[in-house]
């Protein structure tokens, strides 16, 4: 702790008593921080952001996109849905009236099934329309309804 | 003594009605549509994630409060400390629920979604902000420096809550929204649900109470131990005259 009789600051430094702030120097640093946070988080969500492109975007960006790996959002099409071998499966997805035909290696997760929306992550191969995926991430809605809502009254 | 009966009350509530949430939770209330047992984890992670905003706000406005034509109330600035403490915890509790959550339904531990990686700044933010609190210095100084963090690191919470509306995300919309008017979840799912609400706040409002008392006595012990400390040498300065 440093006491009232303290020698006077050295030249050159600013006369700053202790345990005081001016308000000007604590928005400087307020300022500072507040631009640097914002920095970080511009950074951070800008790859965030497109987290996805839709089946119709890619379809529209194909040429663009060659075999760039990216992440993909459609639904999946009733009834093309076919298990490949032991731990492959193929499907279509579609979004936005564009259809893409995606090829997964390794098992879907456990929700996955016709009529969900997924997002899947690969790229398309060669030159082909065929999307090759590793993941497969699995969107829900915020709908919880119950699978037998009447089951209870039914068998009582 | 903030050791009241309406303390006590609020605790034993709280855990009653966590309890009771688990019960329903995992026995009474049926499987959902494309989610079957999955659906059980959604009585538990949507009320985390409102207690973690919930406390933060409440340090946010109780920052105010103290910064505000300089009242430098230092029970605003315990209760400021308390109230972000507890949210740091539920943040993560909501971060661990999120994630088990996520490997069965999405099929992944961990993406960088919108959401999540909103929720995982915060979740530093105010562990940041929780460091600055114990930074030493002028009690006033170190509780100012803490107000201005605190309404800084606050800024991220309505970014959390508005990402899934803003930016593409894998995370479905908040189940409860902020008008209340689209509650997609059936019957006993939704009064569990609201249960597991009102339990969590609960067990907030223990918490922070908590948290603040314990606050409370570490100055008040910190200002005895000063000032016998002072009395000690002046008693030192008396012999030796």
């Amino acid at each position: 702790m440093s006491t009232p009789a303290a020698a006077p600051p050295p030249p050159g430094t600013r006369a700053a008593r202790p345990g005081s702030t001016s308000p000007r120097r604590l928005a400087v640093v307020g300022l500072v921080i507040v631009a640097a946070l914002g920095f970080l988080v511009y950074k951070g969500l800008t790859s965030a952001i497109v987290f996805f492109r839709t089946t119709n975007q890619a379809v529209a960006q194909r040429a663009q996109l060659g075999n760039s790996t990216f992440q993909l959002e459609g639904t999946v099409v009733q009834g093309t849905v076919h298990r490949v071998g032991t731990s492959q499966v193929s499907f279509d997805i579609r979004q936005g009236g564009a259809t893409i035909h995606v090829e997964n290696a390794g098992d879907p997760p456990q929700m996955f099934k016709p009529g969900l929306p997924v997002v899947v992550v690969g790229h398309f191969v060669g030159s082909s329309d065929v999307f090759s995926s590793d993941q497969i991430m699995v969107k829900h809605s915020q709908q919880y309804i119950a699978e037998h809502p009447n089951r209870v009254r039914a068998s009582s | 003594m903030t050791r009241s009966r309406i303390l006590t009350t609020t605790g034993v509530l709280a855990l009653v009605g966590i309890a009771a949430t688990v019960w329903l939770g995992l026995w009474v209330t049926p499987n959902a549509v494309n989610f079957g047992d999955l659906v059980r984890l959604l009585y538990i992670h949507p009320p985390m994630a409102w207690v973690a905003f919930l406390a933060y706000g409440m340090a946010f406005l109780s920052s105010l409060g103290y910064l505000w034509r300089r009242t430098r109330d230092p029970r605003l600035d315990r209760l400021a400390g308390a109230s972000a403490e507890v949210g740091v915890v539920f943040t993560g509790l909501t971060l661990i629920t999120g994630s088990i959550w996520g490997r069965p339904t999405w099929g992944v531990w961990w993406t960088w979604d919108p959401l999540l990686t909103t929720t995982a700044l915060l979740f530093v933010l105010y562990l940041g902000y929780l460091a600055l609190r114990r930074v030493p210095g002028d009690p006033e100084v170190v509780a100012r420096r803490s107000a201005i963090a605190a309404l800084i690191a606050f800024v991220d919470v309505p970014i959390v809550y508005f990402s899934v509306s803003w930016w593409r995300s894998l995370h479905q919309a908040p189940t409860v929204d902020l008008s209340g008017r689209h509650l997609y979840v059936h019957g006993s799912m939704a009064w569990t649900l609201l249960l597991g609400f009102v339990s969590f706040t609960l067990a907030y409002a223990w918490l922070t109470a908590h948290r603040y008392r314990l606050a409370a006595l570490a100055d008040r012990e910190a200002d005895e131990g000063l000032r016998q400390a002072l009395d000690e040498r002046r008693a030192e300065g008396e012999v030796l005259v």
